[in-house]
């Protein structure tokens, strides 16, 4: 093999597949040997699929000898958050102890939709127990141990796609699949360094995935790259009839560059964030201004983060009912999981309907508000990764809400995050590219963009990054 | 009576629901930790109910009837 594809886009890899420099037996087995070698150093891998793994790498291998290659994902190795039912026995655990040995006969739709694109699952990636949905407050959150972060193990990775976000980090996986109700997929991509997308609510079919709020759930990639998040959603999107919030309208990735942009910052939007973040984000903009435009601007004043809330807590009380009532919580490993989700039983109902009332609100002041913008920038996160074995709200404290969380989550839009830089200490800061519903290509150009200005994404943890 | 204390009154109530319900499988820290979790469930409630909605704004979601395909 004349280069090596660990931390080699996906783009670049298909193409060394494609042209036979690599096949995708030897592909897989470096990553597999990864997964398992390196894995356990970052409490980041459940399973690692190996037999399941090598079967569809052969069959990779044999289909694009005789000339029928799938395409870009055709022999590319990738871990899936362990909410995803997986058949043929593989656990699906939901990060949690009490589902540790529980299996599904079937696949999620994303695991089929990849497997036909030809990619192969490769392993089962640590997720905080049941996707946060209990309320945590800490890394140790999950029956797999706390989530090391490759860029510093006393650090943590985000959550709760923590194994995803971390997997592609440390160069185990290409790409992988995480899940968002609210900050799951952006947080770990901010913390690790790594590219995360967050689809518009019903661009991805959730059928086998974990329910923790039937109408916040998104699925979305993990990547190296804002292009890389465009090949994996053009596999996973589509309409599912066995998930009726899944859209008709079609999607197909436009990789086309764009020259010019008009986006948008919210007014206050740094208010109460961490300095270096701050500064962070004013250089980020920068950057942009030679491709854009930007202008400040206001939302309508409504509670939104107390209708994504109540939506949440809702819904989440009743996907775990009989877990909540038959007193399982008391297994979970963070103290506060095992209490957190009772005051959600209280939610009344009127509270909730108020709160899906207010969300049509919400979408057309929003979509007003944004309309004519390509996209609304923010810092991904408000603070950097915080030590593993403290509590996130302690190591960051403050009263900074999560106002583009609450937004884009609730009014379900998509979108991007991209590396934009590291703290002194060395901990990667992301800036995130929120767009209008349905407009998954135009936030990627502008974060495409952002990356050809930048090169933050094609750096790696030190100890991980291969000899050249 | 307040529309403050009512509310206030509300949540104590719905906290006395899940003492009565939960409070032997909690410890005395933990329903502690519970009772903090109603009054944000109240705090996020209240926010919710300042805002003036239209009997015409509906639930942002579609109610669909089903059939099987045959």
């Amino acid at each position: 093999m004349a280069r090596n594809p660990v931390f080699m886009p996906i783009r670049e890899l298909s193409e060394l597949i494609r042209t036979g420099q690599v096949s995708p037996m030897e592909l897989t087995e470096i990553f597999l040997d990864r997964l398992e070698n390196l894995g356990p150093r970052y409490n980041v891998v459940v399973t690692v699929t190996r037999e399941r793994a090598l079967r569809q790498a052969s069959r990779a291998e044999g289909e694009i000898a005789s000339g029928f290659y799938r395409g870009p994902l055709h022999g590319i190795p990738y871990g899936a958050k362990d909410l995803l039912a997986t058949s043929g026995g593989i656990p699906t655990t939901w990060g949690a102890a009490p589902f540790r040995n529980q299996t599904f006969d079937y696949d999620a739709t994303v695991i089929k939709k990849l497997e036909d694109a030809g990619a192969i699952l490769a392993a089962k990636l640590a997720m905080i127990e049941l996707a946060g949905g209990m309320g945590y407050r800490q890394p140790n959150a999950s029956f797999t141990g706390p989530p090391r972060n490759p860029w510093n193990q006393r650090t943590w990775t985000g959550g709760s796609s923590s194994g995803s976000g971390a997997a592609v980090s440390a160069g185990l996986v290409p790409f992988a699949i995480g899940s968002e109700t609210w900050g799951s997929i952006l947080s770990p991509a901010n913390n690790c360094g790594v590219a995360g997308l967050r689809p518009t609510y019903g661009r991805v079919s959730r059928y086998g995935a974990m329910a923790l709020s039937w109408t916040l759930d998104k699925l979305g990639p993990l990547c190296l790259t804002a292009d890389d998040c465009g090949l994996v959603l053009e596999a996973i999107a589509g309409a599912d009839p066995n998930d009726p919030s899944t859209t008709d309208r079609p999607f197909k990735y436009d990789d086309r560059p764009r020259r010019r942009f008009r986006l948008a910052v919210l007014k206050d939007v740094t208010e109460g964030v961490d300095g270096e973040v701050c500064d962070n984000f004013e250089r980020a903009l920068k950057v942009l201004e030679q491709v854009a435009t930007i202008e400040e601007i206001e939302l309508p004043d409504l509670p939104y983060e107390a209708i994504t809330r109540t939506i949440l807590n809702a819904e989440s009380a009743s996907a775990f009912e009989d877990f909540i009532e038959g007193g399982r919580a008391s297994e979970l490993t963070a103290p506060e999981d095992r209490y957190g989700p009772y005051a959600r039983t209280v939610v009344l109902a009127k509270d909730y309907l108020r709160a899906l009332r207010l969300r049509g609100v919400m979408l057309k002041a929003v979509d007003e508000a944004m309309s004519p913008y390509d996209a609304v920038v923010a810092p991904t996160r408000r603070s950097v990764a915080s030590p593993i074995d403290q509590e996130f709200r302690r190591a960051a404290p403050g009263t900074a809400g999560d106002i583009m969380g609450a937004v884009g989550n609730g009014a379900g839009l998509p979108s991007i995050s991209v590396p934009s830089g590291f703290t002194d200490s060395g901990l990667p800061m992301g800036i995130q590219f929120m767009g209008r519903a349905y407009c998954e290509n135009t936030i990627m150009a502008a974060a495409r963009v952002y990356q050809s200005l930048t090169d933050w994404h094609q750096r790696h943890p030190l100890d991980l990054a291969p000899a050249k | 009576m307040s529309n403050c204390e009512a509310k206030s009154n509300e949540y104590e109530v719905l906290f006395e629901i899940l003492q009565d319900r939960y409070g032997d499988r909690l410890s005395p820290e933990e329903l502690e930790e519970v009772r903090k979790g109603v009054e944000r469930i109240a705090e996020t409630a209240k926010a919710l109910r300042s805002v003036r909605l239209e009997n015409s704004d509906e639930l942002f979601s579609v109610f669909k009837p089903y059939r099987r395909e045959e």
